[in-house]
C-alpha cells in the first residue's frame, strides 16, 4: 500500500536523521543547548528582566494618588511601594497637583486610582467590568513609559486586594489625554519584562534553529550525494519531507521546553497559558519554518546561501513580523508587508496566549492563517522538490 | 529490442542550455553484458549513466532499462537498478551496516531477509568489523566497497559503475573488475564507464568509445583494435633521448595529425596511420639524430591507439577537454 510504503519510509528517514544528529556532537550542542540558551540569556540580560535583582523601574520618581481610598487601593499602594520596583514611590493627596509635578518634571509617572476602584472590583466577580487605574507618563522620555507600564502591570495583574475580594484586575487599561501640557499617550496594553521576551525567544530560536536543520541539511544531502541516493531508491519525496519534519519537531519541542524552563527559573518569565498551548503554537512556527526551509532547498540553494538567507530571514522578521514592533503599529508598506507575511500572525497568537491569557482556540485567523501557511508551503515545496529533482540530483 | 536486451536506447540526447551533452546516443545492451563506455571527462558517459538510473530527463529521445521506460516507468526502473558514482554517495556519519539497513527498508526488503543479504554482502568484500565503521573513517578503496554493497543490496538486473575505479589502489581495481565480471557471469548486466583505457579492454565484452556526446564506435575490443588496422605502432627502446633530438626525429618523421609521438622511461612510442615502413624510418632517424638504441619493435595497436584514431587524435581531444573545462 502506497500510504504505509510512504509512512515506513518516513520513519526510516527520521530515524536516519536521529541516528546522524546524535553522532554529531557539535549539532546537538548548537541545536538543542547553544541556541537557546544564547537567545535567552542575551534577551533576559538585555532586558534586566522581570523578577531579577535589577529594576529599572526603581529608581524613577512616580507619585501615587488614591481617590477610592478603599482597602482594596490601600494594599495596592502597600504592594507598589513595598516592592523593589518602585523604591521612589510617593503619595500625593491632589491629582492636578501631582500631574502639574509631572510637567515640572518633578515626577516621571502619576499613578491614580479612580472612586469605585474597589467597588468594581468587587462587581467583577459577577459581571465582566475590569477595574481601571490611570497612568500618567511623561512622554519627553522614550522607553519610560513602556518600562513603567510593563512592570505596574505585573503587579496589578497579580494584585489580590483581600481574601474578600477575590477577583484579581486581569489587564490595566490607560487612558489617553492632554493634561497640564504633557501629553498623555495611550501605549495600549503592555506586560511585564520577561513575558514580551518569551515570545520573541521562542520564535526566533525555532525559526533560527529549524531553517538552518532543513534547508541547510538538505543542502548538504545535495552537495555530498546522499540526496541523489535517496531520490534512486523506490522513496517517494514526500517520505523525506514527512521524515525531516518528524525528526525536527522533536528537536522543535525540545527547545521550546529549554527555552520556557530557562525564561521561567532564570528570569521569573510568566506565561499567562498553559504549556500545551505555548507548545503547540512553539510548533506550529517550527512548521512554517520547515515548509520555507524545504521551497529554499528545492531550488538549489547551496549551504553557504542558506546561512545568509537565514540572517535576511530573522532580520526581516524582527523588523516587520512585530516581534519588536506591534504589527498594528506599523504604516504604509511596512504594514502591507507585516500583514502578508504568516509569521507575523503567529508571533500575534504567541503575543495573545502567552501575555494576555487568550485561549488558542479563539484566535480563529491566526490559528487559520497558520495552519494555511504550512500546507500551502508544503504543497508547494512538495511540487517544487519534484519538478526541480533533476536539477537537485546533479 | 532483442529477446535478451535489458537497455535500449533510442536516439537518446541531452541538452544543458545550449550545450548537448549528450547527442542521439543508440545502443542496446543484452543481459549478463558488461559493456563499457570509454571516452575522455565530458564526453557524455556520465550524463548517459544519470539518463539511464533516471536521475535526470533526456532532453529526446528514448531509452528502457530492464524493460522499463526511464520516462514513464521511472519508478520500476530504480528498483531494478544499482548505482555506483561519485554523485551518489552513502550517509558519512552512519556506519555501513546502518546504510546498508537504511535503504533496505527503502527498498521494502523483509527484516530476516535484509540481514541475511547485509552479512552476505560484508563476507562478499571481506568488511569484517569494518561493516561497524562510519564511512566518513573509511578510506577510499573502502568507501567504494560499501557503496557497491549498497547498489546490490536490492539484486538489482542492472548496475552502473561510473568511474568506479577513480582513486582505487591497483589491487582493489583489479578486485573489483573481477568481481564485475562475475556478477555478469550470474546474470547482472553491467554499463562501466571510465576513462582509463586499460580496464574495458581487459574485462569488458563490448565497449563504446564516446566523444563530445556522440557514440563513435561500438564493438568488442578485438573489433575495436582491427577498426583502426591500418594503424602502425613502433616502439623503440632509446635511453637518455635529448629534447632536441626528440624534436629531430619528430621533423624527420613528418607525422601528421592523427599521429602521436611519445617518449617515457626511455621508451619511445611511435603511431601513425597507413605506414608499413614506420619502423625503418624511425631506426633512420633516430641514428641520424645520434641517439642510442637498444631496440625497435613494431606493435599491434591498443585500445588506447584505437581510441586516438576514431577521436581523431591527441590534439582534438586536448582541445575537447580543455574546451569542457572551460
Amino acid at each position: 500500500m502506497p500510504a504505509l510504503k510512504i509512512f515506513t519510509d518516513s520513519i526510516a528517514i527520521a530515524a536516519n536523521e536521529f541516528l546522524q544528529f546524535k553522532r554529531n556532537r557539535s549539532a546537538v550542542l548548537i541545536s538543542l543547548v547553544l541556541i537557546p540558551l544564547f537567545f535567552t540569556v542575551s534577551q533576559g540580560a538585555g532586558r534586566g528582566s522581570a523578577g531579577s535583582s535589577y529594576s529599572q523601574t526603581a529608581n524613577i520618581p512616580m507619585v501615587f494618588v488614591d481617590n477610592d481610598r478603599t482597602m482594596a487601593s490601600v494594599r495596592l499602594w502597600q504592594t507598589l511601594s513595598g516592592s523593589q520596583d518602585f523604591h521612589r514611590l510617593t503619595q500625593a493627596s491632589d491629582e492636578q497637583t501631582a500631574i502639574a509635578g509631572l510637567g515640572l518634571k518633578q515626577y516621571y509617572a502619576v499613578i491614580v486610582i479612580p472612586k469605585g476602584f474597589q467597588n468594581i472590583l468587587v462587581g467583577s466577580i459577577s459581571n465582566s467590568t475590569q477595574a481601571r487605574l490611570i497612568l500618567y507618563t511623561d512622554d519627553a522620555e522614550p522607553g519610560l513609559t513602556s518600562e513603567v507600564t510593563g512592570t505596574l502591570t505585573n503587579y496589578v495583574q497579580n494584585f489580590n486586594p483581600s481574601i474578600e475580594v477575590q477577583p484579581i484586575v486581569s489587564e490595566l487599561q490607560l487612558v489617553r489625554g492632554r493634561v497640564g501640557g504633557v501629553e498623555i499617550i495611550r501605549r495600549g496594553t503592555s506586560f511585564p519584562g520577561f513575558n514580551i521576551g518569551l515570545t520573541v525567544i521562542l520564535a526566533i530560536v525555532q525559526i533560527f534553529a529549524v531553517f538552518y536543520e532543513i534547508a541547510g541539511g538538505l543542502s548538504r544531502e545535495r552537495e555530498e550525494g546522499t540526496f541523489a541516493r535517496l531520490i534512486l531508491s523506490p522513496m517517494n519525496i514526500s517520505s523525506m519531507i514527512l521524515g525531516k519534519t518528524a525528526f525536527d519537531l522533536v528537536l522543535s519541542t525540545i527547545r521550546t521546553f529549554t527555552v520556557l524552563g530557562l525564561g521561567i527559573v532564570l528570569y521569573r518569565g510568566h506565561p499567562n497559558t498553559e504549556i500545551g498551548t505555548i507548545l503547540v503554537l512553539s510548533l506550529l512556527i517550527a512548521l512554517m519554518t520547515m515548509g520555507l526551509g524545504f521551497l529554499v532547498s528545492a531550488l538549489k540553494v547551496g549551504l553557504r546561501a542558506v546561512v545568509i538567507l537565514e540572517f535576511f530571514l530573522v532580520l526581516t522578521l524582527y523588523a516587520f513580523s512585530g516581534l519588536l514592533i506591534d504589527k498594528e503599529l506599523l504604516v504604509g508598506g511596512a504594514a502591507v508587508i507585516a500583514n502578508s507575511l504568516p509569521f507575523s500572525y503567529a508571533f500575534d497568537a504567541m503575543r495573545r496566549t502567552i501575555l494576555v491569557g487568550r485561549p488558542l482556540l479563539s484566535l480563529t485567523t491566526d490559528l487559520t492563517v497558520m495552519v494555511a501557511s504550512i500546507v500551502g508551503l508544503y504543497v508547494f515545496s512538495y511540487v517544487l522538490l519534484l519538478t526541480f529533482r533533476e536539477r537537485l540530483a546533479t | 529490442m532483442t529477446e535478451a536486451a535489458v537497455i535500449t536506447t533510442k536516439d537518446l540526447t541531452k541538452t544543458f542550455g545550449h550545450f548537448t551533452a549528450v547527442d542521439g546516443f543508440n545502443l542496446t545492451i543484452e543481459e549478463g553484458e558488461l559493456y563499457g563506455l570509454l571516452g575522455p571527462n565530458g564526453a557524455g558517459k556520465t550524463t548517459i549513466v544519470r539518463m539511464l538510473c533516471t536521475l535526470i530527463a533526456p532532453s529526446s529521445g528514448t531509452a528502457t532499462v530492464a524493460g522499463y521506460d526511464i520516462r514513464e516507468q521511472a519508478a520500476q526502473v530504480r528498483r531494478r537498478i544499482g548505482v555506483v558514482s561519485d554523485g551518489v554517495m552513502l550517509y558519512r556519519d552512519l556506519t555501513i551496516e546502518e546504510n546498508l539497513k537504511l535503504f533496505s527498508t527503502l527498498y521494502e526488503i523483509p527484516n530476516e531477509q535484509a540481514n541475511a543479504r547485509i552479512k552476505e554482502l560484508l563476507d562478499m568484500f571481506a568488511f569484517k568489523e569494518k561493516g561497524k565503521r562510519m564511512v566518513k573513517a573509511l578510506s577510499t578503496g573502502w568507501t567504494k566497497k560499501a557503496m557497491i554493497c549498497a547498489a546490490l543490496l536490492h539484486r538489482p538486473s542492472v548496475l552502473f559503475l561510473d568511474e568506479v575505479t577513480a582513486g582505487l589502489d591497483p589491487q582493489s581495481a583489479i578486485a573489483l573488475q573481477e568481481f564485475t565480471r562475475n556478477l555478469c557471469d550470474q546474470g547482472v548486466t553491467v554499463i562501466w564507464t571510465t576513462h582509463y583505457m586499460g580496464e574495458p579492454d581487459k574485462i569488458c565484452d563490448r565497449i563504446g568509445i564516446m566523444f563530445a556526446g556522440k557514440l563513435v564506435k561500438n564493438g568488442t575490443p578485438e573489433e575495436l583494435k582491427h577498426a583502426v588496422n591500418g594503424v602502425t605502432v613502433v616502439e623503440a627502446d632509446t635511453p637518455d633521448l635529448s629534447r632536441e633530438q626528440l624534436q629531430k626525429v619528430k621533423r624527420k618523421l613528418n607525422l601528421n595529425g592523427t599521429s602521436k609521438l611519445k617518449y617515457e622511461d626511455s621508451k619511445l612510442l611511435i603511431t601513425s596511420d597507413h605506414n608499413n615502413d614506420l619502423a625503418e624510418q624511425v631506426a633512420t632517424a633516430l641514428m641520424d639524430v645520434g641517439a642510442k638504441i637498444r631496440a625497435i619493435n613494431t606493435k599491434m595497436p591498443s585500445l588506447e591507439d584505437a581510441f586516438i584514431a576514431l577521436t581523431g587524435g591527441e590534439e582534438e581531444i586536448d582541445r575537447f577537454v580543455e574546451a569542457g573545462q572551460k
